[in-house]
């Protein structure tokens, strides 16, 4: 197995973008949001990281960046909706 | 031009592949059907969930404080690994490369098995300390969510045992399973990114 | 005769279309069927508007209030129609058992169904009604009583979740690896979230009050929206199903194309 292709390989560069964008969200929460009160800034950073990192898994994990128009607009209007939901959720509550 | 871009960017050397690349919906359309459903059903939980937290934040906020982020992002990162593998192990399924696409899958399992290992590792000794799902409506939430996350994990290891076992099967390996089974994963990995950031990461 | 009889039924003459439904080969399937919208609606009757058993009332109700809806004059006829046609039950359950049997797949994942039913009514429906039924039949009892009636009674109705959860499993699976495409695979998905709310309605077992209690959104007002459009869905199937099946399928399709030997009575009681 050529190791190479597999390493030197834009999937892998997207899991490595994933990767860090999660150790980046986990230190904000564990620094940022230590002291566990409502923290508007905290949420909507990590909120929108967990969106972008959604994003790049369907995209391109799940390849519907070559997959049909309508599934294309599924998808991305799922995640719209349910991340503006969520917000609004916050917001409205606080 | 473009077409050389797109079999790079999915890994695969087969010319003739190219035409399916544009416009391809991988595996199985019932699967898909699943996927949006269940992302819609979670999207669902998900938004009561931050309405109930609206109505109480201070004791969700009190109760997150007692989750293991450690954890809970190591498993994060086990399944975005998982998904890697699994993505990889597809498009050399796809450019005929069965013998890598069976190890990259079993590499995938592998990873895929930490997280619920993970979980009990994580589960047990809250529950050791008295904290259970009738404790608050925040943990509550947190087990059946996470426990109804949990299943779709095992059902997907199972299901990639069975992509494993096509691919290493004497008859040739039918792609559009691997692709059905691929997508069913990157599912649960997406389901489990979401949760990750409403119970262990917001406040 | 009988050639002149499909003549005469193809032609279609008015002065015989009584005799076409009894000719019918799949009438005991559609007569199996049909009752599924008599037994639907009149369960509906008994629990909307009749006694107000839906949506369920909340686990947390005083005590007086629990009594007095125990006791309710609405309670005692819901739990005579109850009573009476519960025995209809099966009957719905039969319809999916006769297209199952077409299925590529295993005999276990119908007997799993069949058991899944069975004990699910049992406890999901005897139960209640024979709780209620107390508290509406029999006057006089103490209201603490009447207060663990109404808690077992609600409990049966929507914790009996494990039953339920076997049943719908195996009818999802059996869909899903069905090779003869009996059912469409998209209901195979369908039923399994069937199972998925089924499985999120276990705390209403610990919770009394909010988003988990029996009355929740979670546990039921989503369970319920995922329920009643895949109830309907998979009828609508079933009914696809029963007409297209070829003749030739048909259980008793033999009686047509195996000529009349002695033998015949032993297979008729086969």
């Amino acid at each position: 197995m050529d190791v190479t292709t597999y390493v030197r390989n834009p999937l892998t560069y997207v899991w490595a973008l994933l990767t860090a964008v999660t150790v980046t969200s986990w230190l904000i929460a564990r620094d940022g949001g230590a002291a566990h009160h409502l923290n508007a800034t905290v949420t909507v950073t990590v909120l929108l990281i967990a969106a972008v990192k959604t994003q790049l898994v369907i995209w391109h994990f799940m390849e519907v960046r070559q997959a049909p128009t309508w599934l294309k607009v599924t998808t991305t209007g799922w995640l719209i909706a349910l991340f503006a939901l969520l917000l609004g959720f916050y917001f409205g509550a606080a | 031009m473009t077409e050389v871009a797109e079999e790079s960017s999915t890994g695969a050397t087969d010319a003739g592949r190219t035409a399916a690349a544009r416009s391809h919906l991988p595996g199985d359309p019932s699967m898909w059907f699943f996927v949006i459903g269940d992302l819609v059903i979670f999207g669902v939980y998900f938004v009561v969930y931050m309405y109930y937290r609206g109505q109480d934040h201070d004791a969700f906020l009190q109760s997150q404080a007692q989750l293991n982020l450690t954890i809970g992002t190591l498993n994060t990162v086990v399944l975005l690994t998982s998904s890697l593998f699994v993505a990889l192990g597809t498009a050399a399924a796809r450019g005929g490369r069965t013998a890598d696409a069976t190890r990259l899958f079993g590499l995938a399992l592998v990873c895929g098995a930490v997280f619920p290992l993970l979980k009990l590792v994580e589960y047990i000794p809250k529950v050791i300390a008295g904290v259970t799902p009738g404790t608050n409506l925040f943990f509550m939430y947190y087990y059946v969510m996470t426990g109804l996350h949990l299943c779709h994990v095992l059902l997907g290891l199972v299901i990639l045992c069975f992509v494993i076992r096509n691919l290493r099967g004497p008859a040739m390996p039918r792609i559009s399973f691997v692709e059905t089974g691929a997508t069913y994963w990157h599912m649960v990995d997406i389901l489990w990114l979401v949760l990750f950031a409403l119970l262990y990461l917001m406040r | 005769m009988t050639d002149i009889d499909t003549a005469a039924t193809h032609s279609a003459t008015p002065a015989r279309p009584a005799r076409n439904w009894r000719k019918n080969k799949k009438l005991d399937q559609w007569l199996a069927f049909w009752i599924v919208p008599v037994f639907f609606n009149l369960f509906g009757l008994v629990f909307v508007p009749l006694s107000w058993m839906m949506p369920p009332r909340s686990p947390s109700a005083p005590q007086s209030e629990i009594v007095g809806f125990m006791q309710s004059h609405n309670l005692l006829i819901a739990c005579v129609i109850l009573t009476l046609t519960f025995g209809l039950a099966p009957v719905t359950n039969a319809c999916y058992l006769t297209q199952m049997k077409r299925m590529s797949v295993s005999p276990v994942f119908r007997y799993c169904l069949i058991m899944g039913a069975t004990t699910g009514g049992i406890v999901g429906q005897l139960f209640p009604m024979f709780c209620f039924g107390l508290g509406a039949f029999r006057p006089g009892y103490d209201p603490k009583i009447l207060a663990m009636l109404y808690d077992f009674g609600y409990l049966a109705f929507i914790g009996s979740l494990g039953c339920f959860c076997i049943m719908w499993m195996a009818f999802g699976l059996a869909i899903l690896l069905d090779e003869n495409n009996i059912l469409p695979k998209w209901l195979g998905y369908y039923t399994v979230w069937q199972y998925v709310t089924e499985l999120i309605a276990a705390p209403v077992w610990i919770a009394k009050s909010g988003p988990f209690a029996w009355n929740g959104v979670m546990t039921f007002w989503l369970a319920m929206a995922m329920y009643v459009s895949w109830q309907i869905i998979v009828y609508v199937c079933i009914f696809r199903s029963i007409k297209n099946q070829p003749d030739d399928e048909l259980e008793n399709a033999w009686l047509e194309t195996e000529p009349a030997t002695p033998d015949s009575a032993a297979k008729a009681d086969a």
